[in-house]
């Protein structure tokens, strides 16, 4: 089981429940196969940064999954079918997660280990002091 | 041999004794130090939902802004690359624009 974002961009031309439904096709295709769904977030009609086939908006329906691999690319493969559905994305995000979960981790750690630092001495001490040791050496 | 003695003796003529002292007197620019946005808020997954945070990463044209301007260091450079190129691919960002 692998965890997935996945975002579909239904077209415009569907009333919001009709987009919905649609969107709730591949949704099934999903837990049919297995899947479960961790989070669901209609994003709703949404401005496209640019024009998808004269198409100006589009109706973005986003789920987390945690799902097998042929699951998704099962209902990848029938998005990509699919007049209704403009554009579709299956990312894997739960190695990329762990990766950062450990860094954060990490980060935390040596916070920890090494004090943070003092705070800076007021801004114009240091400059002033440099001149001063400049200005002398000659 | 005489690079290292004329360093090392203040009273040494040549090029050491003028690196040192700096020449006559440089224009000096006060430079704001760039900092990582990411190491510096402690954000470590860059989420490509998430628009408004890449949307400070794309200039007017469209662009990923490089490294060099905006102080992001190499792994957060990387890893808000392809968050941004993810979010190009559903319109949620512009590949270009004129």
């Amino acid at each position: 089981m692998r965890l997935y974002d996945i975002v579909v961009l239904v077209t415009p031309d569907l009333a919001d429940d009709d987009a919905a439904k649609v969107a709730g096709e591949y949704k099934k295709i999903l837990t049919d196969g297995g899947a479960t769904v961790v989070k669901e977030e209609p994003w709703g009609k949404r401005r496209l940064a640019f024009p998808i086939g004269r198409k100006r908006e589009a109706h973005y329906v986003y789920w987390q999954v945690q799902s097998e691999p042929a699951a998704v690319a099962e209902a990848e493969r029938r998005m990509g079918l699919s007049d209704q559905v403009l554009r579709h994305l299956a990312v894997r995000v739960d190695e990329e997660l762990k990766r950062s979960a450990k860094m954060a981790e990490r980060l935390r750690k040596k916070a920890i280990k090494r004090p943070p630092r003092p705070p800076a001495p007021p801004a114009e001490a240091a400059p002033a002091a440099s001149e001063r040791a400049e200005r002398s050496e000659p | 041999m005489r690079m290292g003695g004329g360093s090392g003796r203040p009273g040494g003529r040549g090029a050491a004794g003028k690196d040192a002292k700096g020449g006559p007197r440089k224009k000096f620019f006060v430079r704001r130090r760039k900092v990582c946005k990411f190491c510096a808020e402690k954000l470590e997954y860059i989420d490509w939902k998430d628009v408004k945070l890449l949307q400070g990463f794309i200039p007017e044209r469209g662009k990923i802004l490089p490294r060099r301007i905006s102080g992001t260091c190499a792994l957060h450079q990387r890893k808000l690359q392809t968050a941004i190129k993810r979010a190009r691919s559903i319109a949620l960002l512009p590949y270009a624009t004129d």
